[in-house]
């Protein structure tokens, strides 16, 4: 390219720059949920010797329409629902954190808002609790501690699986459970028997969207 | 460190990198969907996004990239979950044509509105590069395209903007 291209190339290029920056509006920052750190330990997952800590079971489950989402052309950024869960495990790593201190039932209704689904909460010890977003939709996180560390949960609502779908990260193994229209993500460390809490949990959830 | 301690520095960390990078976001989300009001809310869903996973940038001096790369996606969730119609270019709404409001350099607002009516697949190289100072390199990787077909495109947008301001003048 001759130089006298060049000079007319850049010359392009400033008055694109100019173009290109447009007058921005005063920030509105959205309101901003509460990130627990609250009696964070850094140690990692301790062995514990208790057996896991069932949920109460629910009386009923109520399922309610919503709307079904096969079409695998949603997932523009993943090419899947379950790689989408797990690449979610990495943006919340607060959730990993072990904790002894039960979410109130403040938080978790924040998270687990009526107009999604209703949460028996029973006797298990939940520790972290934030309302999340997977593939555009709302999807309550959960975490409960197991034996072998935290187990995140994820009630998706608007997701629909056909079937079980198994999830294989890093160090974490878990399902994606079918449930009505909807369905329900449950994530360990790959040492924790997840079959004893699956039952209890989809018991314990009935959508309401 | 108490909780309320490390949530007040994870806050001002927050705002800290808001407050140097806003305007790279809402001018990239403006020219990725061209329309003021989602250009807005796009943002706003960017910036919930950053804020629940602030712990996962672990250098501030990737923040910008990190945060143009969420309000990419937040973009394109936004579009998906909407299913919106694609920018007419002859019926504009308002908030579409408030990014063309006219400014006293008439050959910037042509500019402009020649930029405005370019493809998205050359509007995003062009705008990555001049805008946000990003390398082909750099942009095909966000893009997910090869480094070659990143060439191309800025080739032919940079051409198609040529061709206009020629006819303009």
């Amino acid at each position: 390219m001759s130089s006298e291209q060049d000079k007319e190339l850049q010359a392009l290029d400033l008055k694109i720059a100019k173009a290109l920056q447009i007058d921005v509006p005063e920030l509105r920052m959205p309101e901003l949920p509460d990130i627990e750190t609250a009696n964070v330990s850094s140690l990692p997952a301790p062995k514990r010797s208790m057996k896991p800590v069932w949920f109460a079971i629910a009386a009923t489950v109520v399922l309610a329409t919503s709307i079904s989402l096969k079409n695998s052309s949603l997932f523009q950024t993943y090419d899947s629902l379950a790689d989408e869960v797990l690449a979610h495990l990495d943006h919340e790593p607060g959730a990993f954190r072990n904790v002894d201190v039960a979410v109130s039932d403040e938080r978790l209704a924040r998270a687990i808002p009526a107009s999604l689904a209703t949460f028996q909460r029973g006797e298990s010890l939940i520790t972290y609790a934030q309302p999340c977003v997977i593939n555009g939709k709302d999807v309550p996180h959960l975490v409960i501690q197991g034996q072998y560390g935290p187990i995140t949960i994820l009630l998706m609502p608007y997701e629909e699986v056909a079937k079980e779908v198994a999830l294989d990260g890093e160090n974490v193994k878990g399902v994606i459970l079918p449930v009505g229209k909807g369905s329900i993500a449950i994530i360990g460390d790959r040492e924790e028997r997840l079959e004893p809490i699956q039952k209890n949990v989809v018991n314990s959830v009935s959508w309401t969207t | 460190m108490n909780s309320s301690s490390a949530e007040g520095k994870r806050r001002q960390r927050f705002d800290s990198l808001v407050a140097v990078f806003h305007q790279d976001m809402y001018r990239f989300a403006a020219w990725l969907c061209r329309d003021k009001a989602i250009a807005e809310d796009v943002v706003q869903e960017a910036l919930l996004r950053a804020w629940k996973s602030l712990d996962s940038l672990r250098d501030d001096a990737a923040a910008k990239h990190w945060l143009l790369t969420i309000v990419r996606r937040e973009n394109a969730r936004y579009f998906e979950r909407r299913r919106l119609e694609t920018v007419d270019i002859d019926n504009l709404t308002a908030s579409q044509a408030a990014l063309l409001a006219e400014t006293p350099d008439r050959e910037i607002d042509d500019l402009r509105e020649a930029i405005f009516g370019l493809d998205d697949d050359y509007r995003e190289p062009l705008v990555l590069q001049v805008l946000m100072g990003y390398s082909t390199n750099e942009i095909a990787e966000m893009m997910g395209l090869k480094q070659g077909a990143v060439l191309t495109r800025l080739h032919r947008a940079r051409h198609k903007l040529k061709d206009s301001v020629a006819a303009n003048e």
